[in-house]
């Protein structure tokens, strides 16, 4: 079935950047001689990811790369070769290539193929090199990356002496955490190899590398061949290196007057990010103003030709971290005399790639802690604000009219805060659906099956935290209904069905739930064959039992209907591991067949965890709250209504529809003045299929209310979900109404000895 | 002042090193408990109730936004009268990683106790599990039942904990 991936790009991009992060995280925190196995899969599984979604998207180029990367990996993580700091560099050098090469995939920047093709011919070289314990000598750094960045730099001609040497005054403040490893000392023995290296400046030993550093070396290679081991080492962006005029520039002072001092001289064209913080500028230098870029662009920087013209802000008043403005095109900028516009930089060039930039960067990835915290101090806002309101209307006629008119605002602006916020823990269901199609292909080739695969409803949103956690049972859904709810083809035909069987994975709304059903046309499930099945088991199965029932019994632990085990299923593992974790998620499963005709299971689950609309009922001297999502109507009951069944259970006729009534003071052995159903109010539950008349003494209101786990300190308790905090700061119960009505259904005739 | 802490440091001299302990009353018996296991003492507010939740189970109440269970040490103990004043006092207990109420007559003191002054309690079969005693104690006069108020509380007959009621909670699913 055609599919277009490339509404999944973004993902990819957002998911293999991610992958690139850790992977460089951890090859930084690796020590090198003595590497931790675990650390080491952490990486390999890193760059197994990024070469699986790279192959599925078709990303060749990423592809081969992270194969070779993962060879190498993989030979390392299985000790048949010892870890080498080389092979770390060669490591993090790949990742760069491969985040460029991410970049260019989404538009930005360009590949230098070149490069590429050297760090691949330096990972393959490393992986055929001899086994672990051949002590490796050699440098890290070969003249490779050095050619290739100075073919991608086209117009840096060597520059100043004869020799081919130029001058770099390198500054940075290095991270803590590889000021606290050996990241420095490996910086400064790979600066050392490249060339002649002076340390003008360190910090003090007791703040052990944190601080400013400043360095000159003298090297033919380019700039680019360090300036990446540099950023690796130094706080986000906190680093530079700037190319002196002369080898024997004094360092002080003179890194900054190199514009001015000897203008037009070409190889200026990489121009660097005047980091302010570092060094306060000096005060001659203002003319002077060096073009900005992040070094890491480098080899794309614009043609230098009118670059010696072009001064940017002398960014003196901004923060410590200059932020890149990236590139510019030179022309568009030439003579324009920016260079005196002390406080206010001018604002970067609109250009296209910039749009991209902007693009990316309008999204931003949150760790999901924050999120919580975010949500938990909403849910002690909601609670206040609405303890406030409780008071004002305890006030009654003294609240003045300005305190009345603020808490409404407050409300609204409470409500409209929190929708905004839960929405940020909202994520389209698309993120799960998008792996099924791939599922379904893979398996009904291995079955022999036919299969088409329809989805919708896949932008519907829900909760962060149950987009994860339902991805594992509706796949398990969607493996049973291929393996035993579609046929195959012959047997499709033989029945008059089209041999190409359909699965529908359907996402929708329903009230404050979010409802996905998978379907299929299949055979269906065979009642007398599950009843047989749970009678050999030992379940109680009795011939009385509604098809429902019956078909939910598929979902008992160790019961499968399938004649013969596959690798697929069919173990009678899974549907019960199906229910449970739907379950934990405050989910329901139901279940609907028809022989021959097809399966359809329904996954209810609650748009999210942490907050529920509810209505407050009062039973007795206490207060429930009853989720408004399973509320249909309440209704005061006339004398007559309420009708006996066996002079046990009673039921109530609502819309012609009989309802069991559950009475609630009953249910939970509380006193109750209102004996007589006539005086009290019937709120109408509907949940799982089941409804339910809930006798209460009175609606109290209707509230949005904060889940609280009443497990965290104490236990489950049959028919309470969990409790939240009034306005008043009293703790009120969450009637399970679901549990309730499936409990009243399941025994109607004795609802008050239901939870004893 | 020596504050035992989780005390492996001096075996040596443990029988010398005192740790302090909450003594409260339950009727006319008075009880001593480790006083690291007491994060607060507040008055009694009627708690909201737990359906079908044993007699001694007083219920839920808020604690800043946390909700937590009250057991009446009382009720479950049949000792003394049950009755609620202002100066009725619940003991916040954090014990087993939890949050957990504890109603008693009165908080009577903080006292220092060290390991020699806790005699063995004897055998006696009573509502009180003597598994929940760590010892007697005598000080001024007075006898103190050092109570390990961890276990009791995380205890299968406080019937607090899901695990520990883990035969209740099968037939409370099972009816689902």
């Amino acid at each position: 079935m055609p599919i277009d991936m490339s509404q999944f790009y973004q993902v990819f991009f957002d998911e293999s950047a991610e992958h690139l992060a850790t992977m460089e995280t951890l090859l930084l925190e690796l020590d090198v001689a003595n590497p931790e196995a675990e650390q080491l899969n952490a990486i390999f599984r890193a760059v197994h990811s990024i070469k699986g979604s790279a192959g599925t998207f078709g990303f060749t180029d990423l592809a081969e790369t992270t194969h070779i990367l993962e060879n190498l990996l993989d030979r390392i993580r299985k000790h048949e070769l010892g870890l080498q700091p080389e092979m770390v560099d060669a490591f993090l050098e790949s990742g760069d290539l491969l985040h460029s090469m991410l970049e260019a995939h989404q538009g930005r920047g360009s590949v230098d193929s070149e490069a590429v093709q050297a760090a691949c011919a330096r990972l393959r070289q490393l992986s055929d090199a001899r086994p672990a314990g051949g002590g490796m000598t050699a440098p890290a750094r070969r003249p490779v990356p050095v050619a290739a960045a100075a073919a991608a730099n086209e117009v840096a001609p060597a520059v100043a002496s004869s020799s081919g040497r130029r001058a770099f005054g390198i500054e940075f403040v290095p991270t803590e955490v590889s000021a606290h490893s050996d990241g420095i000392e490996r910086l400064l023995v790979e600066l050392r190899r490249q060339g002649e290296l002076e340390v003008l400046n360190h910090p003090d030993a007791e703040d052990r590398g944190v601080g400013f550093w400043r360095l000159r070396l003298t090297t033919t290679a380019a700039p680019e061949t360090f300036s990446e081991a540099i950023d690796f080492i130094a706080e986000n962006g906190a680093w530079r290196v700037a190319e002196e005029a002369v080898v024997e520039s004094t360092g002080d002072g003179g890194d900054f007057d190199f514009f001015g001092d000897v203008p037009g001289v070409p190889g200026e064209n990489r121009g660097y990010g005047f980091f302010v913080a570092l060094e306060p500028p000096p005060s001659n230098s203002a003319e002077s103003g060096s073009a900005d870029t992040d070094a890491d662009d480098g080899p794309d920087v614009a043609p230098a030709t009118e670059e010696d013209e072009v001064g940017y802000g002398f960014f003196a008043p901004l923060p410590p971290l200059v932020p890149p403005l990236g590139e510019v095109p030179a022309g568009a900028e030439a003579g324009e005399g920016c260079g005196f516009s002390v406080s206010l930089p001018s604002p970067p060039v609109k250009t296209p790639e910039h749009r991209a930039t902007a693009a990316a960067d309008s999204s931003i990835r949150v760790s999901v802690d924050k999120v919580d915290q975010l949500i938990n101090l909403l849910g002690e806002l909601v609670i206040t604000q609405s303890m406030l309101q409780q008071t004002a209307v305890q006030m009654g006629e003294a609240v003045p009219e300005c305190l009345l008119g603020g808490l409404g605002q407050l409300e609204r602006n409470t409500h409209a805060l929190q929708e905004v916020v839960m929405s940020i823990r909202m994520l389209p269901i698309s993120f799960v659906f998008s792996r099924f199609p791939r599922v379904v292909r893979d398996l009904s080739a291995k079955l022999g099956k036919q299969v088409e695969l329809k989805i919708s409803g896949e932008t519907t949103e829900l909760d962060k935290s149950l987009v994860e956690r339902i991805a594992d049972p509706l796949t398990h859904l969607i493996r049973n209904s291929l393996d035993h709810g579609i046929e195959m083809p012959e047997a499709r035909l033989a029945a008059g069905k089209n041999p190409i069987g359909t699965i529908t994975l359907k996402a929708s709304h329903q009230g404050g739930n979010v409802v996905i059903e998978v379907g299929d046309d299949g055979a269906g499930l065979p009642r007398d064959k599950i009843t047989a099945k749970a009678r050999e088991r030992g379940l109680v199965v009795a011939e009385s039992m509604s098809d429902q029932e019956v078909f939910s019994l598929i979902f008992e632990a160790g019961l499968s209907t399938a004649a013969q085990v596959t690798d697929v299923s069919g173990r009678g593992v899974g549907m019960d591991v199906v229910r449970r974790n739907i379950q934990e998620l405050g989910g329901r499963v139901e279940i609907d067949s028809l022989l021959g005709v097809g399966t359809r299971i329904t996954v209810r689950l609650p748009l999210t965890l942490a907050i529920l609309d509810g209505m407050s009922v009062a039973v007795g001297d206490q207060t429930y709250i009853l989720p408004l999502s399973h509320v249909v109507e309440s209704l005061q009951p006339q004398p007559g209504d309420v009708r006996t069944l066996a002079n046990q259970g009673r039921v109530i006729e609502a819309r012609g529809e009989f309802l069991p009534v559950v009475v609630l003071h009953e249910l939970f052995g509380l006193c109750s003045a209102r004996d007589d159903l006539t005086q009290g109010i019937m709120v109408v539950v509907a949940a799982g299929g089941a409804k339910a008349a809930l006798f209460v003494d009175a609606l109290v209101g209707q509230h949005q209310v904060v889940i609280k786990s009443l497990e965290a300190n104490y236990r489950r308790v049959p028919g309470i979900s969990g409790a939240t905090i009034m306005g008043d700061g009293r703790v009120a119960l969450i009637l399970d109404a679901p549990a309730i009505a499936t409990m009243v259904r399941a025994k109607t005739q004795t609802t008050a000895g239901l939870l004893q | 002042m020596e504050v035992r802490t989780q005390g492996k440091a001096a075996v040596a001299d443990e029988d010398s090193v005192a740790s302090e302990y909450l003594t409260f009353t339950l009727g006319s018996e008075e009880y001593a408990i480790d006083i690291l296991k007491v994060q607060e003492i507040r008055g009694y507010e009627p708690p909201t109730r737990i359906a079908q939740a044993p007699p001694f189970i007083k219920g839920v109440i808020n604690l800043r936004g946390i909700i937590v269970p009250v057991v009446d040490l009382r009720i479950k103990f049949d000792l003394g009268q049950a009755e609620y004043t202002p100066f009725t006092v619940v003991i916040i207990l954090n014990v087993a990683g939890r949050v957990v109420g504890a109603v008693v007559d009165s908080v009577s003191d903080v006292i220092f106790l060290n390991r020699a002054q806790i005699r063995p309690a004897p055998d006696f079969s009573g509502s009180f599990d003597t598994q929940y005693i760590i010892g007697l104690a005598s000080q001024d006069g007075r006898m103190m039942i050092v109570t390990d108020i961890e276990r009791l509380m995380s205890g299968a007959d406080m019937e607090l904990i899901d695990d520990a009621t883990a035969s209740n909670q099968e037939q409370g699913s099972s009816r689902c």
